[in-house]
């Protein structure tokens, strides 16, 4: 029985170096995921600031080519939303891969940024203007009324109350957005699902390398919330 | 328009709800000239105005129609920059307002240093001596939460001060207090007044406009009513409608 086990690791991880499968793949899977989270970070504060702007500007009724812009722009950002957040993200990499990146010759690990990030840009997007809307239009009022401007206040006053407050569901989407990654293999990249399946194929076992890759996924999940709750309380203990 | 007048108000109009749709009047029609120095104070029942024409001042409300000149500028004009405008008026909220992520002297010195380019080390040195003067200084290092309403409110005040304001606007400024702070805040405002700033209060507190107003405004169905000095306000009311009210407060 023992013996058995020894012989199944080896054969599975030690044997042509194939845990190898599972470190490259991890490290494809950590590059994709962070530079994704990147992506969908910056793009959905974007999203989440014009949202907004428009929500709480659109009573002030003032028929300004700014507030058009505004208008135009927050119409596109909300068919973005629409598109994004109501198709698959495995269809949507492989499309971005196939359609959209098919006459230009791109690495498929950018491709799955692109794609990865687009799709949590949406999601990011809609968390932080939940926790835009969610301060209190006075705090807004109080900025404007001391002279700063809307984009002032926003940076100085309502941003950093509205990320305080979504940091535990930005966080949650940081840990779906990691687990969507393995989705990756669909345009043949090798990240850290895909090495697990290798091994299976050359081994013809699965319990060993797949419970592997799963136990690798468990533990950057465990550390990135952990992560996120020494942040998070380290942002609150100021205010006490 | 005299030389000292500081805000006036012309044909001010102020509609809720969306075009087309049936618009309440907030404001009808309001006429003021407020001078450098004066302390108004505008009463009135709940809905009839007072506050909307407050927020009008400095555009918190876009007015329907109608003219707001503040130092010269007509502030409603579209291509005005109010940020600019809104740097001389200071503006004290009911619900206090404080920025919560900040500490007091954060508070106090965010709009100094940002705005009027104010080095930090002067921004804070003159905070902390309006801090001493409103008698908080010892509460520069905390944070909103771990002050009284009264508190609060004294640092919002000092707040809008730090801006070096020609006009402070007050909305209701007690209104959200435990009745035993009300004191320490009308206190504040009180030494404001003496100081020869220009105040115009929106308030409930009838103490305050005999005492410290030069003028008592009374608003009702978003008009003014009628206005006077504190003495005749109180004791001559004029319309049948202000008697009315005063007696149902006073």
């Amino acid at each position: 029985m023992f013996q058995t086990l020894q012989d199944k690791l080896y054969l599975n991880f030690i044997k042509d170096d194939r845990y190898m499968y599972l470190v490259n793949g991890f490290i494809t899977t950590i590059k994709i995921a962070l530079l994704a989270i990147l992506v969908g970070l910056i793009f959905g504060f974007i999203i989440a600031i014009i949202r907004s702007a428009y929500d709480m500007n659109k009573d002030q009724q003032r028929n300004t080519i700014s507030a058009k812009l505004l208008s135009l722009a927050n119409a596109i950002c909300q068919l973005y939303l629409t598109i994004l957040r109501g198709t698959p993200v495995v269809l949507q990499l492989l499309i971005i891969y196939f359609v959209i990146f098919a006459d230009i010759n791109v690495n498929k690990t950018f491709a799955a940024i692109c794609a990865f990030g687009f799709n949590s840009a949406a999601y990011v997007a809609e968390i932080v203007r939940g926790g835009i809307m969610s301060i209190d239009r006075g705090q807004l009022e109080a900025g404007r009324s001391i002279g700063f401007s809307y984009a002032k206040t926003m940076l100085y006053i309502i941003l950093p109350q509205a990320v305080k407050n979504v940091l535990p569901a930005l966080g949650n989407e940081f840990i779906v957005l990691i687990k969507e990654t393995s989705v990756a293999g669909y345009i043949a990249i090798e990240d850290l699902t895909k090495g697990g399946d290798i091994i299976r194929s050359r081994t013809y076992d699965a319990f060993f390398p797949l419970i592997a890759a799963g136990l690798i996924y468990l533990a950057v999940v465990l550390i990135l919330s952990k992560g996120i709750t020494i942040f998070e309380r380290r942002l609150r203990a100021s205010e006490r | 328009m005299s030389a000292d007048t500081i805000i006036k108000v012309k044909n001010l109009q102020k509609y809720f709800g969306k075009n087309g749709n049936i618009q309440t009047k907030a404001l009808d029609d309001v006429n003021i000239e407020i001078n450098r120095g004066d302390v108004v104070v505008v009463v009135g029942p709940s809905g009839s105005g007072k506050s909307t024409f407050l927020r009008c001042l400095n555009l918190l409300e876009m007015p329907t129609g109608g003219t707001i000149t503040f130092e010269g500028t007509d502030i409603t004009d579209p291509k005005n920059n109010i940020n600019k405008q809104r740097m001389k008026m200071g503006m004290v909220f009911q619900q206090f307002n404080l920025f919560p992520h900040m500490t007091i002297l954060k508070n106090l010195t965010i709009g100094p240093t940002k705005l009027l380019k104010k080095s930090k080390a002067e921004a804070e040195k003159y905070a902390m001596e309006l801090l001493e003067r409103v008698g908080l200084a010892d509460r520069a290092g905390s944070y909103p939460n771990q002050l009284s309403g009264g508190q609060k409110q004294r640092i919002a005040i000092v707040r809008a001060l730090c801006m070096q304001p020609d006009v402070m606007l007050f909305d209701e400024p007690t209104s959200a207090l435990d009745p035993e702070m009300v004191g320490e805040v009308l206190d504040v405002m009180k030494a404001l007044a003496r100081q020869n700033m220009t105040m115009i209060c929106v308030t409930h507190e009838m103490g305050f406009a005999r005492e410290v107003g030069n003028r008592v405004i009374f608003m009702e169905n978003g008009k003014i009513l009628e206005e006077n000095t504190p003495a005749e306000f109180f004791e001559n009311p004029k319309s049948p409608r202000l008697k009315e009210f005063l007696n149902k407060i006073l």
